[in-house]
């Protein structure tokens, strides 16, 4: 099969067809991708959206179909009241977590940028949360936030019912949510403030600009190419935030942390409601989509590439 | 080279000894285990497996550990149509209609009547609540009842002789086991309440009153909720606003116990609700800290008359089509609900031994000795009558979890009992519905 070699000069100057292996060729290096893609990504989406019009039994198969009515009892039907509830958590829970997240991840790499003794130790520190699991972690929390023999509160000297009172938990979930996204974006945010010429500082400090002034108009702008990803990843991530709900509040108290994408779980794997999780998904998909593409839109004006 | 091949049939010739050593592998008809427990209840299973494995060379139990109950269904429904991955499959009581429905499985009765073994030894109660459609269709194996957990030691300090049965009971010395640090604010409360939908269950059991229709849904599917119109939802979700006003009981959390047992260990609650199957855990867990005391679970109303049911899990059976395998599979079931292996399991977890003859071995005597709170669940199945055996219901994962989440609303105050009730029976009534179209 292979085809014999040809000299480069002598294709250039014939323009000879090509065989239907050339034109097969670069197809077959594609396909292993392709086929991982179609296998994990492609199929489940369009089953996704199949499901999402039918009702399913008890093994997830498709029995009724229901056309829109998945959609229509989420957004306006008997089970609207929680829907909305678990899309306005998650706008909330997204929000917070990414600017958190990101003002962390800015804050810790400022504070190791100069070199100093115990610099390497506080690096460590910083960028630990990302070999925490999230689970683990949350574990961990959970007897941490107990109210009466918990670390927190005895520190605190209070006794406040971090996972079951309603002032609090979503805010502690919050909290927990950005220090485990802080590890992540500490990395990037530090090697991209690695990559600021320094020539910059020195001519803006002979202009006499002062520290703020070099942050503002130097750090953030060299920086943003960086920040743009970190924006995308960071708000997918907290699209997506589930075992941290799973294990610390199950949604409550009063739903204030019942994000979407644990109730999709619910729906799916507690409820046996394949049809209404795989609707659930489509609208986060959306969601998700169109949060991304504004960033785009965003990364024109506000994102500079040197 | 040399060396590098010699290594290698070394290795070769040992892999290839190795099992020849005792029984091969290959002659003893392999069956897997899916198990769903952890921590010291699972070392008791691995350990009755070994035993099983050891003291026979036909059969070769494989014991994996598949996660929680929720996710070995789960896994199943994931195999699907094709070739189950196990079996063997250790589900919870709440699992027993859906598995049934699934066809998944074949009725660990075709295999008794076939070996006419004698389930007179089942705990009556516990046959009562697994045989459906006149069948035992699964083997129950880890069996539980609720329990009031109370500090011994706290109450004597109080003056109180008198262990409460009813949940005013309770409220009423609350305030006495209540204690406070120097600066005014809490140490220990009188209870801290979780909120975990299988006490729901059982105080409906109490009341003597059912959860679904179609006799509990036992001759027939059911096909909506009776909670609510025989008051029991009300009953309990008026409890619950009890709780919230007393300043001497804490919520826990919802769905589970394992934030109330904490504070009860670390004696900063005086009393809390668990199951027995932490007995055993938290008597250790306590240590000489402070006497554990156990009682009856408490009745919600004072002239409430029912009984508790069982909850926790059995072992089925699955349809692999592969008779030596299902065989094998029956024959392992029954050396775990053998006299002594319940005995060890008992003392071990704190589940109460299924098997009535297990109360006769020294195992069993010499741990009640010991710990005379093993026994009272027992006599708390023994004095609930099989008529309280409990409800089938397929959805109850689902409803369960409404349960919880109303029980909070109305907990917290966004909701009056009123109000959580017909939200409660609302939403448990469409899922019921909704899985009876697809699925009946």
């Amino acid at each position: 099969m292979t085809p014999s070699p040809v000299p480069s000069a002598l294709v250039k100057r014939k323009r000879r067809r090509k065989t239907l292996y050339e034109r097969l060729e670069p197809w077959l290096f594609l396909l292993p991708a392709l086929a991982v893609f179609v296998v994990f990504l492609y199929y489940p989406f369009f089953k996704t959206v199949y499901l999402s019009a039918f009702l399913t039994n008890r093994y997830g198969e498709a029995k009724v179909f229901v056309g829109l009515k998945n959609y229509t009892d989420i957004l306006t039907g008997t089970r609207s009241g929680e829907f909305w509830n678990s899309i306005w958590v998650t706008v909330r829970f997204v929000f917070f977590v990414t600017l958190g997240g990101l003002t962390m991840g800015i804050v810790t790499s400022l504070l190791v940028e100069k070199r100093f003794p115990g610099n390497a130790f506080a690096s460590a520190i910083f960028a630990m949360p990302i070999a925490i699991a999230s689970s683990a972690a949350s574990m961990s929390f959970k007897m941490i936030l107990h109210p009466s023999i918990g670390l927190l509160n005895k520190l605190l000297g209070t006794q406040v019912n971090w996972l079951n009172d309603i002032r609090y938990t979503f805010g502690v979930i919050c909290v927990l949510a950005v220090w485990l996204a802080t590890g992540i974006n500490f990395i990037f945010i530090s090697a991209g403030l690695r990559n600021i010429p320094g020539e910059l500082y020195e001519s803006a400090a002979i202009d006499g600009a002062n520290g703020w002034d070099k942050f503002r108009c130097i750090t953030l702008p060299c920086l943003s190419p960086t920040l743009f990803f970190q924006v995308i990843i960071d708000v997918i991530n907290a699209f997506q935030t589930f075992n941290i709900v799973k294990i610390l509040t199950l949604g409550g108290p009063m739903e204030s942390t019942n994000t979407i994408v644990y109730s999709i779980y619910l729906d799916a794997f507690r409820n046996f409601r394949f049809g209404s999780a795989a609707a659930r998904s489509i609208i986060l998909f959306l969601i998700i989509m169109t949060v991304t593409l504004i960033q785009f839109r965003a990364e024109k004006r506000s994102v500079h590439y040197s | 080279m040399k060396k590098l091949l010699a290594l290698f049939a070394f290795a070769l010739a040992l892999t290839v000894a190795l099992p020849a050593g005792g029984v091969r592998a290959e002659d003893r008809t392999t069956v897997t285990f899916w198990y769903s427990l952890s921590g010291v209840n699972a070392d008791a299973i691995l350990e009755i497996v070994n035993r099983y494995n050891q003291s026979q060379d036909k059969v070769f139990v494989d014991a994996q550990y598949q996660g929680e109950y929720d996710d070995a269904i789960n896994k199943l429904k994931a195999a699907g149509m094709g070739q189950l991955p196990c079996d063997i499959v250790h589900s919870y009581e709440i699992g027993t209609r859906f598995i049934i429905d699934s066809g998944w499985i074949r009725p660990v009765q075709e295999f008794i009547d076939a070996d006419h073994w004698d389930t007179s030894v089942i705990e009556p109660n516990l046959l009562a609540y697994y045989t459906v459609d006149g069948k035992i269709n699964s083997m129950p194996f880890n069996c539980s009842t609720p329990l009031l957990y109370y500090n011994k030691t706290a109450f004597e300090e109080a003056g109180i002789t008198e262990v409460p049965t009813t949940i005013d009971g309770i409220l009423e010395i609350a305030e006495k086991l209540t204690t406070y640090n120097a600066n005014g604010s809490v140490d220990r409360y009188g209870l801290y309440i979780s909120n975990y939908g299988w006490f729901f269950e059982q105080w409906v059991g109490k009341m003597g009153r059912e959860y679904v229709n179609n006799g509990n849904g036992r001759e027939s599917y059911a096909t909506r909720v009776m909670f609510g119109e025989n008051g029991a939802a009300l009953d309990i979700f008026n409890m619950w606003r009890k709780f919230a006003e007393s300043p001497y009981v804490m919520y826990a959390e919802r769905g589970g116990t394992t934030q109330g047992r904490a504070a009860f260990v670390a004696n900063k609650a005086a009393m809390a609700l668990a199951s027995t199957a932490n007995i055993a855990g938290t008597i250790a867990n306590v240590g000489d800290a402070f006497e554990v005391g156990a009682a009856y679970f408490p009745y919600v109303n004072p002239d409430d008359d029912g009984g508790v049911s069982t909850g926790g899990g059995t072992l089925w059976i699955i349809d692999s089509g592969n008779e030596a395998r299902m065989n094998a599979s029956y024959d392992f079931i029954k050396f775990c609900v053998n006299p002594e292996n319940q005995a060890y399991w008992s003392s071990i977890t704190g589940y109460f031994p299924i098997n009535v003859n297990a109360r006769d071995t020294e195992t069993f005597k010499a741990n009640i000795e010991k710990n005379p709170q093993f026994e009272v669940a027992l006599d708390q199945l023994h004095d609930s009558g099989p008529q309280y055996v409990g409800s089938l219901l397929s959805v109850f994962p689902e409803v369960r979890q409404y349960v919880e989440e109303v029980t909070e609303k109305v907990y917290m105050g966004s909701l009056t009992p009123e109000q959580g009730v017909e939200e409660l029976v609302r939403m448990a009534d469409e899922a019921i519905e909704n899985y009876n179209l697809v699925n009946y």
